[in-house]
Order: C-alpha cells, then sequence, then structure tokens
C-alpha cells in the first residue's frame, strides 16, 4: 500500500508488466485497434503531402506520383488499408454499441444499426470513388 | 511502478473539445480514409484508374473547387485529432511510458494543431 505524498486518500496502483496489453486474445484486439491511429496519422499525412506537392507546381505533383508508383509506396499504401480497414470495421460496431436508434416506441437491435452503418460506408466510398476518379 | 496521480479539474475543461475532435475525426477516417488509400495507393499503381484520373491539369481542377478544398480540410484534419488521442494512450499503455502526461498530450495535440494550420495554408494556396 502507499499513500499519495499530498495526503490524499491514499491508492494502492497494482504493479503492471509493459506487456500486460499481449496477454489476452482481447487485450491484444484492444491493443491492435489503438495502434490502427497510427494507419489513420498515416493516411493523413499522405493525402497532406499530396497537397503541399499539387501547391508547389506540376514538377513537385509529378514527382509525387512517381513515388506512388514505386514498389515501397504500394507496400506501405498495403500496410496502412490493412490498418484503416480495421480501424472502419472497429469504429462502425463501436458507433453501433452506443448509439441508441430509436423507431417510434422500439429500439433498434444493434444489428441493424451496424448494417446500416456498413451501408453508409460502402455508399460514401462508391460516390467518393466515383467523384474522385471520373469527375 | 506508476504513481497515483489525482485527475485535474483544470484539465477536464479541454475534455469535452478533445472527445469530439476525437469522436468526428474516428468518424470521417472510418467513413473515408480506405477509399482514398484505396485509390492512391493502390489503383493508381496498378493502373486501374483511367490515364488522366490523377493528372496535374485535371487534380488541379479538382482542387480548387471550394467544395472539394471543405471537404479536403475535413478529410485530412479531423482524422489527426482522432489519430493524437489514440496515440497518446498508445505511448502510455503500450509503450509503457507513464512518465511526462502533460508533455506526451502536449506533443500529439500539437502535432494534430500543426497539421490542421498546415493543411489550411496548403489549401488556401493551391
Amino acid at each position: 500500500m502507499s499513500g499519495t505524498q499530498d495526503g490524499r486518500s491514499p491508492a494502492y496502483v497494482r504493479p503492471m508488466p509493459r506487456t500486460w496489453w499481449l496477454r489476452t486474445h482481447r487485450y491484444r484486439r484492444f491493443a491492435l485497434r489503438e495502434i490502427t491511429s497510427v494507419a489513420v496519422a498515416a493516411s493523413s499525412v499522405i493525402l497532406l503531402t499530396l497537397l503541399f506537392a499539387l501547391s508547389r507546381g506540376r514538377d513537385a505533383y509529378e514527382g509525387f506520383l512517381g513515388w506512388l508508383d514505386s514498389s515501397g509506396a504500394v507496400v506501405l499504401s498495403a500496410i496502412i488499408l490493412v490498418g484503416v480497414l480495421y480501424h472502419t470495421i472497429t469504429w462502425l460496431r463501436l458507433t453501433a454499441h452506443i448509439q441508441v436508434v430509436r423507431l417510434g416506441r422500439r429500439v433498434l437491435p444493434r444489428r441493424l444499426v451496424l448494417a446500416g452503418l456498413l451501408t453508409l460506408w460502402v455508399a460514401v466510398s462508391a460516390i467518393v470513388a466515383y467523384l474522385h476518379i471520373w469527375l | 511502478m506508476t504513481k497515483a496521480k489525482a485527475t485535474k479539474p483544470r484539465s477536464s475543461r479541454l475534455e469535452p473539445v478533445v472527445w469530439s475532435l476525437f469522436a468526428a475525426g474516428g468518424t470521417v477516417a472510418a467513413l473515408l480514409l480506405p477509399v482514398h488509400v484505396a485509390i492512391l495507393g493502390i489503383a493508381y499503381a496498378a493502373g486501374w484508374l483511367p490515364s488522366d484520373a490523377l493528372s496535374y491539369d485535371h487534380a488541379l481542377d479538382l482542387v480548387r473547387h471550394p467544395i472539394t478544398k471543405v471537404y479536403l480540410g475535413v478529410l485530412v484534419a479531423l482524422p489527426l485529432y482522432h489519430a493524437a488521442h489514440r496515440l497518446r494512450f498508445v505511448i502510455h499503455h503500450q509503450l509503457g511510458l507513464h512518465g511526462g502526461r502533460r508533455l506526451v498530450a502536449a506533443a500529439c495535440y500539437g502535432t494534430a494543431l500543426a497539421g490542421t494550420a498546415l493543411t489550411v495554408v496548403t489549401l488556401v494556396r493551391i
């Protein structure tokens, strides 16, 4: 047992090994979900780099396209894509868990909320792809 | 061993802001990032796109539209706050660095703020 130095209520903090989050399947899944934030940040950085290159003119932009075409960029993108897809699945499941949807007096079952969110995601992705590629 | 620290009431004033940005960023990232990564990172290199889909002139036309600029600002900046919030706790929980809570928070959210500023300046200059 240990008390806090400033004389407030004493608290016992159980010592935890550094690798506590590798212990069980549940902990590992949680840690993996949190670590997908690296992929989220990396996606933002890649998009920002594209915009920055675009703002610097034709040569800079075409240089960036050349990098996108390299095998290193493809491998990196594939890893980032797996990460953001895992983020999407876990985030929408989390949203379906938290968000209660009522229809009159009835509460929509979670599975239906999740199905709706996944449908929304597919629809939004299709619209973005259409506008991005063919507009 | 980690030291128990009483939570400071001072930080709780910013908590709703941080949480809103975290949640909004998480939703934007979940709905929009996969398709963008797939198009730019995979489809382009694989040659699945029409030849001028990412050409300089076409990209400039598209990005110069005000609606596109607002969209790109949201798309790039909001996920940074989501990532900043989670990375803050990855540093404490997964990497096991329990000290310097304020420093880590300032570095994470500060990076997101700097990224936002850079995004806005870049979009304005295009």
